[in-house]
């Protein structure tokens, strides 16, 4: 299968698309036909990227959610587990598209082409900085909560004592103070290889705008305006 | 050329400890060790050079620092960038981007080199350090060795002249440390010019120049390569220092070859004895459609980890050593009961425990201590372990390990030792019979590696049933009194020491 | 050298909370997969659970623009992650308006810091931002599939038009509140360890 790579640029601006279609209701059947066409463009490229597994998933979760839907809405039952069914059924397949799309994006896009994107569009470097560390801290955090919670496994507070509260604050008050000493650390590793220097930062990612890029710009472009028209001009 | 001249320095609102009139050249070229006590002040000239003091790290500072005809105090610190680079002591936090090629290409970037410049300098340092198997990866998938090297390759990327390690090896195994020292050796070989503070000496005597000794922010001894190595352990000792030669069978039982000739012939008799029985794991278990398939001895050649019976000796200290990726830390997760899916079951006192028991039998010491204290005092952290208060017990204890007058003190604020020893006080307070200790001296002075020695060897005369997982050849002719080890989760050997 | 001016020390700082932020978001969000009536009680969890590591943030930098980044950061990483664009410029709106509150007590006074991180806290309802707007598209969709009018309003009955007023109160609210909450919990902690 061919790789599509797609410029960060293009991938942003399929989020922005998407989450506007998410939000407008489609009514029609040809708005339906788009909603469908854009949740399933992210899902191709996860196939073209190789990532079969999350692609599947996605497709079996977003059809079932849209066949239930169509199922439940039309019963006039009111039984409690319908209403929990069809609220969730709901917000899947109201939001699921655009969960997709942000999936695609974040498991296909190097931290590096991103700030180069971001270069290119001109986002101040203290935004870019703080964002890249954004970027670095959620696995930390990850790997620094698992282990704080194995020493409370260790300690049998993992309820805390059957306190909300000290449940809350073993877990908050060491994750806190490992994040300060990393980040104590990391700032000062980052200083001495110039970080804050007075220069325009670079990268070493040159980002080009191909014919794949202009093609999806055009789809979820045309996609946008013919849900305003739908919804603003009816 | 780096000059030193007549500084004095004090942290700012620390008790951290500062120099008296330090004064120290150091040539183009020239590779230097310091050595010394943790607080001695090694660091801290680390960074009087690298220019963290005085622009990062506040604090009094009289005297003059001169890098390569700049003034320090007046340089900024991004002007150093491309003149002194600095590898730190923890690979998990010194790393700014989460892959490795944006890692190595960092610093270049914040210089503002343009793209061609970048990718011709990362493809060079990739060439020369041989990291071709670990571009494009994750940070957090590698190991801390590995990690290490990445480091290197950002700070080489930059082409300093000057190149400083601040305790280098301290979360580093045998083989990584080789790998280090191959690092240092290239960048001898270019002609920079290298300062390493360090605990672990003998990686480092036949690569350096000349070897500073401090004591309380003073330098008190230099000496040169040929000295250094004609000093006896005794002296060493007398300095408080690390060995810097290690005996034969440490080199041969740490440095790969994992052989050991008392290994079949050695007596491992004894009477008491805690007994492990079915432990196996594996980081990939089968599919399951509704029940998770318990791992069992049938298919146990597949698993990460495989003992199908260990006995332990109750009361005393084995050391548990093995290469990177042995599995010692898993040996130690599931030893504890970490891991859910692993069957294990202890025979303790002729009793059989399995599941959350072993929770409350086995308590380990992690090698980030930091991780296992919730509380705001260290008298609180002690009585959470408790199931009814015992605040006189409590104390005994906590006196008992030598924090009496730190009750109140919040455990955040201890030095690392005393944050170690608080840990070891709940792990009492609960009563645990099995200690489990992750690495416990990995970036501690000789010093401080005695008392974790001593105090091992206090908890097994206690008859705790202790094991400690170790790349220190010095713990082990410290405390333990077996030795088993490690390979591919299986039990290589077992024997007294 | 201007020392009002954030420094690269100061960015990565931010960054760091910004994360734990998100976490704590991500926490509750967890929740919020139980019931979707769970997500209007975001207005609350977040404010307080969030107030511990924004206490300690506000100490740690003490210059303008510290909120005013993370705000942004904040929408950034809400647009990427597919939770909308809308709630955006409320986003940043929130986190501008917290900023210049706190510079005017200097970042020291305590009163200023506890509104800004009340008004802060508004961020939280750009969460609903999506669900309000579709909310009443939705609900006309069910009428003509035939459920209750009564049935319809029970579902939005947490979130929608109306309400949205009443959780950015509450948002503010529980902000407050959480100042209170947050600042003991670093007296308790931090100050105690001697890291503020």
């Amino acid at each position: 299968m061919i790789k599509i790579s797609l410029d960060p640029r293009t991938k942003l601006f399929m989020i922005f698309a998407v989450s506007f279609i998410v939000m407008v209701n489609a009514i029609t059947p040809l708005e339906w036909g788009i909603r469908i066409m854009v949740t399933l463009i992210p899902i191709l490229l996860l196939v073209t990227e190789g990532k079969y597994a999350s692609a599947f998933r996605f497709t079996v979760f977003y059809g079932a959610s849209l066949l239930l839907l169509k199922y439940c809405i039309s019963e006039s039952s009111t039984g409690i587990f319908s209403a929990i069914l069809v609220g969730y059924c709901g917000i899947v397949a109201q939001f699921l598209p655009a969960m997709i799309t942000a999936w695609y994006v974040i498991r296909t896009t190097k931290i590096g082409e991103f700030m180069s994107a971001m270069q290119k569009m001109h986002v101040p470097d203290g935004i870019s900085i703080s964002l890249a560390v954004v970027m670095r801290f959620f696995p930390t955090i990850k790997e620094e909560y698992s282990s704080i919670n194995d020493a409370m496994k260790m300690r049998g507070i993992s309820l805390g004592g059957g306190k909300v509260t000290k449940m809350i604050e073993y877990r908050m008050i060491p994750l806190m103070f490992s994040c300060i000493s990393i980040g104590e650390e990391l700032s000062a590793a980052a200083v001495t290889r110039g970080l804050g220097a007075p220069v325009k930062r670079t990268s070493p990612y040159e980002l080009k705008m191909k014919a794949a890029d202009f093609i999806m710009i055009g789809i979820f472009a045309v996609s946008v305006i013919i849900f305003i028209t739908a919804k603003y001009f009816r | 050329m780096i000059e030193i001249k007549n500084v004095d320095f004090q942290y700012k609102g620390s008790e951290e400890a500062g120099l008296h009139d330090v004064s120290l050249s150091i040539k183009d070229g020239e590779t230097i060790l310091l050595c010394g006590a943790s607080g001695c002040g090694k660091t801290t000239i680390t960074r009087l050079i690298n220019g963290l003091i005085p622009h990062y790290y506040k604090g009094e500072l009289s005297g003059s620092v001169t890098v390569s005809d700049r003034d320090i105090a007046q340089t900024e610190l991004y002007d150093l960038a491309s003149v002194v680079g600095t590898v730190f002591q923890n690979p998990r936090s010194q790393f700014f981007a989460v892959d490795t090629d944006g890692e190595i290409t960092f610093g270049t970037e914040n210089i503002g080199l343009p793209p061609a410049e970048i990718c011709r300098r990362k493809a060079e340092v990739v060439n020369e350090l041989e990291l071709e198997a670990l571009l494009e990866k994750s940070l957090f998938a590698l190991s801390g060795g590995e990690k290490q090297k990445i480091a290197c390759a950002s700070v080489s990327a930059l082409m300093p002249e000057i190149i400083i390690l601040d305790e280098p090896s301290s979360n580093l195994d045998w083989k990584a440390i080789g790998e280090l020292k191959n690092v240092i050796r290239k960048w001898k070989e270019n002609g920079k010019t290298i300062i390493i503070s360090e605990h672990r000496l003998w990686y480092l005597k036949d690569l350096v120049d000349r070897v500073v000794f401090l004591e309380n922010g003073k330098i008190v001894h230099e000496w040169n390569k040929n000295e250094f190595s004609s000093l006896t352990s005794e002296e060493l000792q007398q300095y408080g220092l690390r060995p810097i030669k290690l005996e034969e069978k440490y080199i041969r039982e740490f440095g790969g070859e994992m052989f050991s000739p008392e290994s079949r012939s050695s007596d491992t008799t004894f009477e008491k004895a805690v007994t492990i029985r079915d432990m196996y794991f594996t980081y990939k278990p089968q599919k399951y459609v509704l029940f998770r398939k318990k791992l069992t001895a049938e298919s146990s050649d597949k698993y990460t980890i495989s003992i199908p019976k260990l006995r332990l000796p109750q009361g005393s200290v084995t050391g548990l050593i093995g290469r990177n990726g042995a599995g010692k830390s898993t040996f130690l997760r599931c030893l504890c009961g970490l891991e859910k899916s692993c069957p294990v079951k202890l025979d303790i006192d002729n009793e059989s425990i399995s599941g959350k028991g072993i929770l409350k039998k086995c308590y380990m010491v992690m090698q980030d201590v930091n991780h296992q204290l919730f509380t705001d005092s260290v008298e609180a952290e002690v009585l959470l372990s408790m199931k009814s208060e015992d605040k006189e017990y409590a104390d005994k204890l906590i006196a008992e390990l030598g924090l009496a007058g730190f009750e109140n003190t919040h455990p955040m604020a201890l030095s690392g030792g005393q944050k170690q020893r608080t840990a070891i006080c709940s792990a009492l307070a609960a009563n645990a019979e099995i200690l489990l200790f992750d690495e416990p001296t990995s970036g501690l002075d000789h010093r401080h590696m005695k008392i974790v020695g001593g105090l091992l060897r206090k908890l097994a005369e206690r008859g705790k049933t202790v094991i400690v997982s170790t790349h220190d050849p010095e713990l082990i002719s410290l405390c333990c009194q077996y030795l088993m080890c490690l390979e591919n989760g299986r039990i290589k050997y077992f024997r007294k020491v | 050298m201007n020392d009002k001016k954030l420094k690269a020390k100061d960015f990565i700082t931010i960054g760091i909370f910004s994360a734990l932020i998100f976490a704590v978001e991500f926490a509750c969000g967890m929740l919020g997969f139980i019931h979707p009536y769970i997500v209007a009680a975001y207005v609350v969890l977040i404010p307080l659970v969030g107030s511990i590591p924004m206490m300690l943030f506000y100490t740690k930098i003490e210059k303008f623009g510290m909120l005013t980044i993370m705000s942004v950061l904040l929408a950034i990483v809400m647009f990427v992650t597919g939770m909308g664009w809308l709630g955006g410029p409320l986003i940043i709106a929130a986190g501008f308006v917290a900023d210049l509150l706190a510079k005017k007590g200097n970042y020291k006074s305590f009163k200023l810091i506890a509104i800004s991180h009340g008004v802060f806290c508004l961020w939280i309802c750009a969460n609903y931002f999506p669900v309000i707007v579709t909310a009443k598209d939705y609900r006309k969709n069910m009428l003509e599939g035939g459920y209750s009018a009564e049935y319809c309003d029970n579902l939005f009955r947490a979130i929608n038009g109306k309400t949205i007023g009443v959780l950015l109160i509450l948002c503010f609210v529980f902000g407050v509140i959480g100042a209170f909450l947050g600042k003991a919990v670093v007296k308790k902690h931090f100050e105690k360890a001697g890291i503020v």
